[in-house]
């Protein structure tokens, strides 16, 4: 609530600044901030953030309030109430004006018609011209029945996290490039002694296995929309993720920390996104040099999931206009560029990247260049409800002991009867 | 609390049916007219015209009916209403593309290994969790009756903690004690020299730690209303069998137990259904993992209904839960009834 009403004090502050600047200025005032002609109501915008980036956003929106006179109230939701506060919003029919939509939830969005299709109004706002993002965020992947909902905003991907000091201790020279080198490299390192792995899989993790899958080649949604997971691609990336726990190479405790554990060098590899970098920069400074990052180990592709955020306009909105304007300060360069400063979040706009922000820190490149070859997970909620059973037909197997053949067969046929829904 | 049920339901076995009804809340509201009605009347008689006699006992219980009829009995209907549809997502946005599917719900429920999954680790939940409290607290209870000292007043306390510790608090410090890289419970195990135990992270050890964090969180309020119920037991009657020689074991059994025959009913019914929807402690400890192990009724109800926004297959699932509990209850009063005759 403090954060509401000292919003509401500057966005007064700025109003009645500008104001005073147009009464007694005239046009050369409004003219030299770039605002709209004075008069047009405009705003406030509600803005639904999510996380602990409240605050910062609201420091990230002054200058657009500013430059615009635009009041934003930026309104911020942890990431465990988004689905919550998304269904409320739905069945009530009030939502804000924009929204931050975490990539994994874009599909129960776009099917409970929370967004507004901007489609009509992407050519009038050059950043958000789909060319200034990576392929894997084209319109096209994001927005599967037509139209546009959303624009890229923060980006998130999957690199492999690797102990250099650990790895050469252990007679390995360079981090593992193929899915042959990690499982073999992950056998050698499990075999330090007791409590000691090679690698990582977090059980809660779904998206891993259906990276593995794209490595290995697969296609996992078939033209028509439907999920198709028996196919040879799908079991070798079946196999090499069953395989990585028969060599007894990673943990089997499903509280593992992956922080901690990449720490202590119990489990020196493992394939995790920028958020872990920080912990360890944070929680192990000392650590510095002796650990690295690279792109993740290939078979047939190297490609990793592309994760992040979007922003879309909430359906209904009376302010679209505004809202419009909005996301296309977010989309700029220079905007999200000071957004990786304050947050650590990467940028979606291929320009953002060249930005000193970014390219004084060399785990940044990595993460560009995996980027480029990272795939979104398939926009539907039929996926969603594929995607745990796969990851929990995955883990009966590795940790709970279940017969690998039946457990596919169970899986293939769940998989039926949700495309049959 | 019980105590007066406990004593009064010996004193007077006919009044004993009514101080259980009142106790349990599902009952409470149908039944209380019944013990009402004759004593207000009798009152009212002589001043108060007949149709106002009629009315005012229904005046009394209105705004407990209009409460269980809102956030009771409604809801149960919508999701009855709810459970014969296709509602999801996208039917929430634009409710024109909602389809009434009859039963297939239910179908497709009673034919997800995933379901019957939960009905068997709940089965497991309430098998281990029900006895050991009532056992347990029934156990607590009686040792600190035995003295009214400062000591045992602040053990009462003690005891009590769990209860009113906020269930995120528990869930951080039971994670931390169990977790098996850096958990206190397998450094102490590695100090007598006992290979590490997967508390949280083995599909069967698991279960037993979230029913123990549950037990454990549970016997306070059973405590308080078992020791209420000893406690207002009339000395007389151990007076009685300490005259007749009857010893510690003898008085426990042949007087205690049986005076404590309302209480124990009273806890079983509601520990049952507690446990029947088993939920806050495999949620915040280990959100139903490894492997789907810790998933009860309510946790799988749950992910498919706000996890996965299928909330007709929710439906359904919440509507089998309550058949259950009511089918559960149920039988147990008619125990109760044909025990007391």
């Amino acid at each position: 609530m403090t954060r509401l009403t000292t919003h509401a004090k500057v966005g007064a502050t700025a109003l009645v600044a500008a104001l005073t600047l147009s009464a007694c200025g005239g046009t050369t005032a409004v003219d030299a901030t770039g605002s709209p002609e004075p008069g047009t109501p405009q705003g406030p915008l509600t803005v639904w953030v999510m996380g602990d980036s409240g605050a910062n956003l609201e420091a990230a929106v002054a200058p657009f309030t500013a430059e615009t006179g635009i009041e934003v109230k930026v309104e911020a939701i942890p990431w465990d109430n988004v689905n919550d506060r998304l269904t409320t919003a739905i069945a009530s029919g009030s939502g804000p004006d924009v929204t931050q939509i975490g990539l994994s939830q874009l599909a129960s969005y776009i099917e409970g018609g929370a967004l507004e299709d901007i489609s009509g109004y992407i050519a009038d706002y050059p950043n958000l011209d789909p060319a200034n993002f990576p392929s894997a965020v084209s319109p096209d992947s994001m927005n599967p029945d037509g139209g546009v909902y959303s624009v890229p905003w923060v980006s998130d991907t999957r690199v492999l996290f690797y102990r250099s000091d650990i790895l050469a201790e252990a007679g390995i020279d360079a981090p593992p490039a193929t899915w042959d080198e990690l499982r073999s490299a992950a056998e050698t390192l499990s075999a330090r002694g007791d409590g000691q792995f090679g690698y990582y899989i977090p059980q809660w993790d779904a998206p891993l296995p259906v990276a593995y899958a794209w490595q290995a080649g697969a296609e996992l949604v078939a033209d028509d929309g439907s999920i198709v997971l028996n196919t040879p691609e799908f079991n070798e990336a079946v196999d090499h993720y069953l395989g990585l726990y028969a060599d007894g190479s990673v943990p089997t405790a499903g509280d593992f920390d992956q922080a901690i554990g990449f720490i202590s060098g119990a489990a020196p590899m493992l394939v995790s996104g920028p958020y872990l970098a920080n912990a360890i920069r944070s929680q192990a400074p000392d650590l510095e040099g002796s650990w690295g990052v690279t792109t993740v180990p290939a078979n047939a592709t190297s490609t990793s999931l592309f994760a992040g955020s979007n922003l879309g306009v909430w359906s209904g909105s009376k302010n679209v206009d505004a809202s419009m304007q909005l996301l296309n300060f977010l989309a700029d360069p220079e905007t999200q560029a000071a957004w990786y400063e304050a947050t650590g979040e990467l940028p979606t706009a291929n320009a953002a990247f060249d930005y000193a922000a970014l390219t004084s820190d060399p785990l940044v490149a990595v993460y560009a260049e995996q980027l480029q070859d990272a795939k979104l997970l398939p926009i539907s909620t039929a996926w969603d409800a594929a995607s745990s059973a796969m990851l929990e037909t995955l883990n009966s197997i590795a940790i709970g002991g279940a017969d690998k053949q039946d457990a596919l067969d169970a899986l293939y046929a769940r998989v039926d009867e949700i495309n049959a829904r | 609390m019980s105590n007066d049920g406990g004593a009064g339901g010996t004193e007077r076995d006919s009044t004993a049916v009514v101080g259980l009804d009142q106790r349990v809340p599902e009952f409470s509201v149908v039944t209380i007219p019944t013990p009402l009605v004759p004593s207000a009347s009798s009152r009212w008689r002589t001043s108060m015209p007949k149709a106002r006699k009629k009315v005012v006992p229904y005046a009394f219980i209105a705004p407990a009916v209009v409460l269980l009829i809102l956030f009771g009995i409604v809801p149960i209907l919508v999701a009855g209403v709810v459970s014969l549809t296709d509602l999801d997502i996208r039917g929430l946005g634009n409710p024109e593309t909602i389809q009434f599917i009859g039963l297939d719900n239910y179908d497709r429920l009673f034919n997800d290994p995933a379901f019957w999954r939960s009905i068997w680790t709940t089965a497991f939940f309430v098998g281990f969790g029900v006895p050991v409290i009532i056992v347990v607290s029934l156990g607590i209870a009686v040792a600190l009756n035995y003295s009214n000292s400062r000591f045992f007043r602040a053990l009462r306390s003690f005891y009590f903690l769990p209860a009113i510790t906020a269930i995120v608090a528990i869930a951080l410090i039971w994670g931390n004690l169990y977790n098996s890289q850096f958990g206190l419970l397998n450094h102490l195990l590695d100090m007598v020299g006992i290979a590490p135990v997967g508390w949280l992270s083995d599909p069967e050890t698991a279960r037993v730690s979230v029913a123990l964090v549950a037990i454990w969180r549970a016997t306070g309020l059973n405590i308080i209303i078992f020791l209420a119920a000893l406690q207002s037991i009339p000395q007389e009657y151990l007076e009685a069998a300490a005259l007749d020689g009857a010893g510690r074991w003898a008085t426990f059994r042949r007087i205690v137990l049986p005076m404590l025959h309302f209480a124990i009913f009273f806890v079983t019914v509601t520990t049952l259904i507690g446990w029947l929807q088993f939920f806050d402690e495999p949620y915040v400890l280990t959100g139903g993992g490894p492997v789907g192990s810790t998933t009860s009724i309510s946790l799988f109800i749950f992910k498919n209904g706000f996890g996965l926004n299928q909330f007709g297959y929710a439906s359904a699932g919440s509507i089998v839960l309550l058949a259950i509990i009511v089918t559960v209850t149920a039988v147990q009063l008619r125990l109760r009834r044909e025990d007391h005759g």
